[in-house]
């Protein structure tokens, strides 16, 4: 730990960052446009300069040096004495934010970015609120740059960040800088677009609108948007995300710093794949089976119905031919729940964990890079807690399998009432499991759309997209993650966890952490949740 | 949309076409690999060697020469756009460099750059259809006492007005400075001397040859 002084107040900080990032850290809020903590630092935007002090030449006596330094790139030393509160920095501060907006179209009123946006936000604090300007305005051109992504280069103020982005984290190189001085702009070779499974982060690392998802183009003020801190369900890293809903719409996916799994960053994939949770044709009630009809129990006498059939099933077959198959889209919670639920109607049932979707390889980026020197890696498991669900199995103990040994057990018969969790965006089941429950006499299935199984089955439950819920995930690295609840659950429909929650007995209201508290009791692993850390308001 | 987006997607260069890039021009690029620590760092000596050898760097070649020092395409588009020195597109036959700096510019620069384009009927970095004449704009030409300056091949042209241009470019001696050509200048050369094949060069290749 170093010792530095700014604005004479003495701070703590880690060696060996930067000033900027110790400032910010202890608060400050230091103007800056290239610096971005997950890149090289390249102090081009000279908009974080402060005063520090330095021995004088001749008399070694310590005193402001007369030179202004870029905090971004000076490492903190203890002992060190900087300020940001002098007429000098702040002169500074002015004249940069001048020349950053020599050139700008001043579009905020149809800026994707307004509200959210270092170039206001700065402008306000920092700037002037007149510009000398009375030449004529160096205009830059608007771009399309890839399927996802379009460069309205006139707002850019050349920071940089988007294009060591490509080259250092994602490792595509698209992007480049054309031209020099006044004149630059940022592009790509014509016909290679920005096309790469992290592209959307450059949106995310430009502190301007001039990076724009086309996702998002115009859907949105950004002040409208809400957001719940949760974790992205696409693959099993668990990047620590932001959903961004309004009127219960998810609008948009941001990722949250997280240090150690995702940092800054998330891909494509998980970014743009929340598309089915908007989906009409999903399944937003529960339908029960009563003779040859189908009908809507009412949520309240739910609990009794179930209850009544398994018990009955327990009576006429035995425990031992109860199964439970809990999905790797469930929160550890929910698996829990319904885990306790089974166990307590049967001893003897069987807990199977869910299928896991594996698709093609693990994708490490930089592109080329190998695995251990990866700064991100999408992986090839498809789902956010394939361990939880495991950790929920272990726990119970007794009679437990994974997904083949359970669809190898139900083709050979052994189950003759079974509660299955899908909640996959895509098709999941096996024909042989389809044709093997079939024949069962109770069947539950809690899933998100129509299959195979929800015809056959006695009972269907909606099971609810993750930003509907809430809970912890576990990631491939056996790391615990809660995540909150976005948007509301459709119409007719109730969260996982709260009809789950009265069936396993409990009453009133489902929380995550409320039913964490409660596995915490008998698992340990459940103490201690990782909470990605907050994130200082202009910290990127 | 509202307002127009250029779009970038589309390719610039022909997956089938011809090289560019003869075994001549990739011989001696190659030739340079000892002497760097990546083939990244050769670039810039490759971008002389095409352009003495095939008088400007268009996209196609462009392509090639990252190809062949494995670097993305975009990297070398970035370093070509950067100096003024190259050409991406044929240049003509005499260079029309105007100064744009601030001395010339307080002088009449610009009114002397905007009537050169209207003359020749062209933009900055761009070639006349006959390819006599290209237009190039350089930061201070070294003649700020004489203000506006503008350089036609090697000749330097001082205190030049908007209306003298139409008749500066209409002279055929424009570019006669009757000084012996210098090494530095590099025009787009044809080395009658040689025969082995050997591309001509300017100043710089031709030490560093000399050198190895
Ligand atoms: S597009 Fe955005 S991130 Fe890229 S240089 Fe411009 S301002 Fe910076
Ligand atoms: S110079 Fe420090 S943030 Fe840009
Ligand atoms: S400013 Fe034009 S020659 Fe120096």
């Amino acid at each position: 730990m170093a010792k530095i002084t700014i604005d004479n107040q003495e701070i703590e900080c880690r060696d060996g960052i930067p000033v900027l990032q110790a400032a910010l850290e202890a608060g400050w809020d230091v103007p800056h446009y290239c610096y971005h903590p997950g890149l090289s630092v390249v102090a081009s935007c000279r908009l974080c300069l402060m005063e520090m002090q330095l021995p004088h030449p001749k008399t070694r006596e310590m005193g402001w040096a007369p030179k202004l330094f870029p905090s971004c790139q000076t490492p903190v030393k203890d002992g060190m004495v900087v300020r940001f509160d002098s007429g000098a920095v702040e002169q500074n501060q002015k004249a940069c934010m001048e020349y950053f907006l020599l050139n700008h179209p001043l579009d905020c009123p149809v800026c994707d970015q307004a509200g959210e946006c270092h170039l206001q936000d700065y402008s306000y604090k920092f700037g002037e609120s007149e510009s000398r300007m009375h030449d004529q305005k160096q205009v830059n051109p608007k771009k399309d740059i890839g399927p996802q992504t379009l460069l309205y280069s006139d707002r850019c103020v050349m920071c940089t960040r988007c294009v060591r982005f490509a080259e250092e984290v994602s490792g595509t190189e698209e992007l480049c800088i054309v031209n020099r001085g006044g004149r630059a702009e940022i592009d790509i070779f014509p016909g290679i677009p920005l096309d790469n499974p992290m592209q959307g982060n450059v949106v995310d690392v430009c502190p301007v609108g001039a990076l724009l998802d086309k996702d998002f183009l115009f859907k949105k003020r950004v002040w409208f948007l809400e957001s719940g801190d949760s974790v992205c369900p696409g693959c099993s890293t668990g990047c620590a995300i932001r959903v961004d809903q309004s009127d219960n719409r998810v609008q948009r996916l941001k990722p949250r710093y997280n240090p150690g799994v995702n940092e800054w960053w998330m891909c494509d994939e998980g970014r743009f794949g929340w598309k089915y949770v908007h989906d009409v044709e999903r399944v937003t009630r529960p339908r029960l089976r009563r003779g040859a009809e189908m009908e809507t129990p009412a949520w309240e006498s739910l609990g009794e119905i179930v209850r009544y059939r398994f018990e009955q099933q327990v009576d006429r077959h035995g425990a031992a031919k109860v199964a439970v198959l809990l999905s790797p889209m469930m929160a550890c919670e929910e698996a829990w729940l319904l885990a306790k639920f089974v166990r307590e109607l049967a001893p003897d049932a069987t807990i199977a964990t869910g299928f896991v979707p594996m698709v093609g390889e693990e994708r490490c980026f930089p592109v080329g890079c190998n695995a251990d020197d990866a700064k991100f890696v999408i992986r090839r498991e498809k789902c956010p807690n394939g361990r939880g669900v495991e950790l929920v199995a272990e726990h119970f103990g007794g009679s437990t399998c994974d997904f083949d040994g359970f669809v190898t057990k139900a083709g050979e018969g052994a189950f003759e009432a079974v509660w299955v969790v899908g909640g996959y965006s895509e098709e999941w089941v096996p024909k042989a499991l389809a044709t093997s429950l079939a024949k069962i006499e109770m069947l539950v299935v809690q899933d998100m759309f129509e299959s195979a199984l929800t015809g056959e089955a006695e009972l269907v439950l909606p099971a609810c997209a993750w930003v509907e819920r809430d809970g912890s995930f576990v990631n491939h690295a056996g790391l615990i993650q809660p995540f909150e609840r976005a948007i509301n659950v459709p119409d007719g429909a109730r969260r996982d966890g709260q009809y789950l929650f009265g069936l396993a007995g409990f009453e009133g209201l489902y929380s995550g952490a409320r039913v964490r508290a409660l596995m915490a009791e008998e698992m340990d692993a459940f103490r201690e949740i990782a909470e990605a850390p907050r994130q200082p308001a202009h910290q990127h | 949309m509202a307002w127009k987006t250029i779009d970038r997607n589309e390719p610039v260069v022909d997956a089938g076409a011809t090289p560019v890039l003869t075994e001549a021009i990739r011989g001696k690029i190659e030739s340079f690999f000892p002497r760097y620590p990546t083939k990244r760092a050769v670039l810039l000596p490759a971008l002389h060697v095409i352009q003495d050898a095939l008088g400007f760097i268009g996209w196609q070649a462009m392509k090639e020469v990252a190809d062949l020092l494995e670097i993305h395409p975009s990297a070398v588009f970035d370093t070509i756009s950067f100096y003024t020195h190259f050409w991406t597109k044929p240049r003509g036959e005499k260079v029309v460099t105007v100064c744009r700096s601030i001395s010339c510019e307080l002088l009449g620069g610009r009114e002397v750059l905007e009537a050169v384009k209207d003359h020749l009927g062209i933009g900055e970095h761009e070639t006349t259809g006959d390819g006599k004449y290209s237009i190039a704009v350089e930061e201070c030409l070294a003649g700020c006492d004489h203000g506006p300056c503008l350089l036609v091949n090697e000749r330097m042209h001082k205190c030049v007005k908007a209306a003298d241009v139409p008749a500066l470019l209409a002279d055929a001696g424009n570019a006669d400075h009757g000084l012996p050509r210098s090494d530095l200048f590099d025009g787009p050369v044809v080395d009658d001397d040689r025969d082995d094949g050997v591309i001509a060069s300017t100043s710089d290749v031709v030490e560093m040859q000399d050198s190895n």
